[in-house]
């Protein structure tokens, strides 16, 4: 959707009157474009305005001391976490790849076998092994080790600039309660396009754009595939995956329109 | 904010004095039971507890994001309870004041939504009023009134560049 479609439909966005794509796609936008967002702002706080025009209700007593006690005890659930240690945060991020790779039907099997090839990182093997990593995955997602009920998973396919340019897919898990991580493949990229080496992923989202991480030259396998990962603080609202070559030029692009818990996926 | 973030029963409780009332009072109208509202209520604040370390003042004022927090998971809840318990739709401003109820800064916000509204004419009101506060869709509007639904999103857009407008300056209070 360009600027002149999202402006159309700013007001009703304000008003909470759009159907919940169209709405999507919206956000998508004033996620990238400062203009659009700056009139969406404007628009939100005269909608906003909207809300005192209400005849004043009163509240039943106690509703303040049950919101206090409800933010509390949510305050008491972050903090009685386990902590996210570096290893269990890299059998999270391993699980996550090989959870995305076998939703997207990637070939999961194969592709990880040769990233743990490559690979010193014996944790890595071990849960490619025991094929394990989409149980893994799920028993996280589903809260069962230190997942969280509001953990959101988001995937997308990512297309390539011109035709023949190869193709991607991207991962990210958003929680409310653990670190955030973003995970990007890329498959099928053509000999040509790796001349211009090394590859940026970036993710963009409302509040700016955030290094997921480099594709360096030797950084993809034979079939133009390469993966790479990172853990954020918090990756609500980065939705658009941007890949761009050495010179700047976006190689491919893909929105994380997909929603997803991955709650019982095939490998 | 930070308090909220910590969980701080005195950040909470401030928060909630100033804009618990109309908070209440907005899923009360959409919603339609006391019970809801406080439901709603309660979920605005969990919401903004969650969200509270995004909150960027320089973007926004803070009585439009929760206001819009509010509004959002009504209207999401309205939507998934189509038909149950939904509203008579009555326009704002013929609905009697309670006396007594607001404390300054609301009365300040609540001023500046009357007035708003009252620039609007008849027809862009009841528009405004199907949209907000009932969460129909622009397409919903235009086949219940039997109205094109390019009709419906001019005037409803006309309608807000209104309200914006008289919205104006309110930032300086």
């Amino acid at each position: 959707m360009n600027c002149t479609g999202v402006r159309d439909r700013l007001a009703e966005h304000a008003l909470g009157a759009l159907p919940a794509r169209e709405a999507a796609s919206v956000d998508r936008h004033l996620g990238w474009c400062a203009a659009c967002r700056k009139e969406s702002g404007e628009l939100s706080a005269a909608s906003a305005t909207l809300a005192f025009a209400v005849a004043p209700q009163a509240p039943g007593d106690g509703l303040d001391d049950r919101i206090v006690a409800a933010v509390r005890e949510a305050v008491g659930r972050r903090d009685h976490r386990p902590a996210t240690t570096p290893r269990r945060s890299r059998l999270v991020l391993v699980a996550a790849v090989a959870a995305m790779l076998a939703v997207l039907g990637t070939g999961w099997g194969a592709v990880m076998a040769s990233r743990a090839a490559r690979s010193d990182d014996a944790v890595l093997a071990e849960v490619i092994r025991s094929q394990s990593a989409i149980e893994r995955f799920r028993d996280i997602i589903n809260g069962l080790e230190f997942g969280d009920p509001e953990d959101q998973v988001f995937l997308g396919t990512l297309t390539p600039e011109a035709p023949g340019g190869g193709g991607g897919s991207a991962l990210t898990l958003v929680s409310p309660s653990i670190i955030d991580m973003a995970i990007v493949l890329v498959n099928g990229v053509p000999g040509e396009t790796r001349q211009h080496l090394p590859f940026s992923v970036r993710l963009r989202g409302e509040d700016g754009v955030l290094m997921v991480g480099r594709i360096e030259r030797g950084g993809l396998d034979d079939s133009g595939a390469g993966t790479v990962m990172r853990e954020f603080p918090d990756l609500e609202g980065y939705d658009t995956v941007i890949v761009r070559d050495a010179n700047g030029d976006v190689v491919m692009s893909g929105s994380m329109q997909t929603r997803a818990v991955v709650a019982s996926p095939t490998p | 904010m930070d308090g909220l973030l910590a969980g701080n029963d005195d950040a909470i409780r401030a928060l909630y004095a100033r804009y618990g009332r109309p908070i209440y009072s907005l899923g009360y109208r959409l919603l339609g039971t006391r019970e809801s509202a406080e439901e709603l209520t309660q979920d605005v604040f969990l919401t903004a507890w969650r969200k509270a370390a995004r909150f960027d003042p320089t973007r926004g004022r803070l009585s439009t994001w929760l206001m819009t927090i509010a509004h959002n998971l009504a209207v999401d809840r309205l939507r998934r309870e189509t038909g149950v318990s939904r509203p008579t739709l009555v326009l704002v401003d013929e609905v009697p004041d309670a006396p007594g109820l607001d404390e300054e800064a609301v009365l300040i916000e609540r001023d500046a939504a009357l007035r708003a509204l009252s620039s609007l004419t008849e027809a862009e009101r009841r528009l405004v009023g199907r949209a907000y506060f009932r969460g129909m869709t622009a397409r919903e509007i235009a086949e219940a009134d039997g109205i094109p639904l390019g009709t419906v999103k001019t005037r409803l857009r006309s309608a807000m560049i209104k309200v914006r407008k008289a919205n104006e300056g309110k930032e300086l209070l």
